[in-house]
């Protein structure tokens, strides 16, 4: 992530640095704790995407603001057996556990 | 590696913590959001204890900063709930402080917190770049389609800062009691959200609350969103928003990249071939010939005479200016007219 925005160049204290590495560590320690929770929302989403089907299948899928297309039941995606539920992604495309082409780490 | 992926998060579920960095003084208390590892920049919860003063001075990064709860006074200028500072890296603000305590947002864009004392902006400060607005009082609504596709009707926006470069943009959003949109989103930048009041809900995370939180990085599925009983909320996005909208909830993020490359490539076909030939390959980026073009104010014996005054008007084409009675006669070889006045 940038902004891209100007940053002046100037020496970090000792103390800031601590801090940062502080808060960096406490960071990690957070991270663990969403995907954890987010691995145990698994059965509960499970749920919420079967209910998103029914409702794209009947009310419509939005394709761009309020325009809706209902969607086929035969154009569904499903799930193979080597995909994940998966939704917290450490550093998105440059995870360490991002599989490539759609296949596990 | 930037930030990581923080979501869903809630401000509630941990205790503020004294700011111990020095120039901050004593009686601000944060709760950290998200900090990016390499440089230090970071979103957080702030409250100022009542009676909190703090030196003017300046910030080594850029930062934003918004009212939360209560009334924040910058100089003599009272701030109250809504308020929103675009504050540039090296520009120096007055004094600030707070009577009763308030609530803020604070991010720190391109590095860790800091504050210089200072009265004057530093030397490499865009001092132009500065504003502050009272977001809730004298901003209107606006429709929540800056992005074509868009979101559904029933999400609005206000702008609050805009980057012409990066297209990078800062604004608050709400949803309407009863809002929800059924599709599964992602966009090629970075995307954070802070909860100032309300309940919203995602297919993949349930629940952002009040004083909940997200930093999610590029790629990563959204949606289908809802929102019961309303809310609002301050986002950010940190380059070009687009909508990529699909509805496959297990698509992983290297998969959403390459198919946000397959639309560049319908989209923009001569840029996309353009940009990714083999003979043709950037080692680092791009450049951009309006930053490195040679320009007269750098030139050594400057060469007027071929150079326009202003009033002088020799076309390289041959035009003759003829006058009212003779018929235009001479044979530009393409057909457009002049019509300007020529005052020779
Ligand atoms: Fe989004």
């Amino acid at each position: 992530m940038t902004f891209k925005n100007l940053y002046i160049e100037h020496e970090r204290s000792s103390e800031a640095e601590d801090w940062v590495k502080e808060e960096i560590a406490e960071q990690e320690a957070r991270f663990a704790e969403i995907e954890a929770s987010m691995e145990a929302l698994a059965p509960t989403r499970e749920k919420w995407y079967q209910e998103f089907f029914d409702r794209i299948k009947t009310n419509g899928f939005n394709l761009d603001g309020d325009d809706k297309m209902p969607i086929p039941d035969a154009d569904l995606p499903i799930k193979t057996a080597d995909r994940k539920d998966q939704v917290v992604w450490k550093y998105g495309v440059d995870s360490d556990d991002t599989p490539r082409n759609g296949q596990e780490a | 590696m930037a930030r990581p992926h923080i979501e869903p998060f809630c401000d509630r579920d941990t205790h503020f913590k004294p700011m111990r960095l020095l120039g901050f003084g004593t009686g601000m208390h944060y709760k950290m959001l998200s900090m990016d590892v390499d440089t230090g920049a970071c979103s957080m919860t702030v409250q100022f204890d009542g009676g909190y003063k703090r030196s003017p001075g300046f910030s080594w990064s850029e930062y934003e900063l918004i009212v939360i709860e209560g009334e924040l006074k910058v100089g003599d200028r009272v701030c109250r709930k809504g308020h929103y500072f675009y504050v540039p890296a090296g520009y120096a603000m007055p004094e600030i402080s707070s009577d009763q305590g308030c609530l803020l947002l604070y991010m720190y864009n391109t590095g860790e917190p800091s504050h210089e004392e200072a009265t004057t902006h530093h030397a490499s400060t865009q001092t132009q770049l500065y504003h502050d607005v009272d977001s809730y009082m004298d901003l209107s609504w606006a429709m929540g389609n800056v992005a074509k596709p868009s979101v559904a009707t029933g999400c609005m926006i206000k702008l609050l800062n805009y980057n012409p470069n990066s297209f990078a943009m800062t604004f608050l959003y709400c949803m309407t009691p009863n809002f929800y949109q059924d599709n599964i989103s992602y966009h090629d930048c970075a995307e954070e959200s802070y909860h100032l009041w309300g309940t919203s809900w995602m297919m993949q995370f349930g629940d952002v609350p009040t004083g909940g939180y997200f930093w999610r990085p590029a790629y990563i599925n959204h949606g289908a969103f809802a929102s019961e009983y309303g809310c609002i909320a301050l986002g950010r996005v940190d380059s070009k928003l687009f909508n990529h909208f699909h509805y496959n909830p297990w698509s992983t993020p290297v998969e959403n990249a390459d198919r946000s490359e397959a639309r560049l490539l319908a989209r923009d076909p001569l840029l996309y071939h353009w940009a990714f030939s083999q003979d043709h390959n950037h080692p680092h980026s791009p450049k951009d010939f309006e930053l490195t073009m040679p320009r007269r104010a750098n030139e050594e014996g400057h060469d007027t005479e071929h150079k326009s005054d202003g009033h002088r008007h020799d076309h390289w084409h041959g035009h003759h200016h003829h006058d009212e009675e003779s018929p235009h006669t001479h044979d530009h070889s393409h057909d457009h007219s002049h019509d300007h006045d020529h005052q020779h």
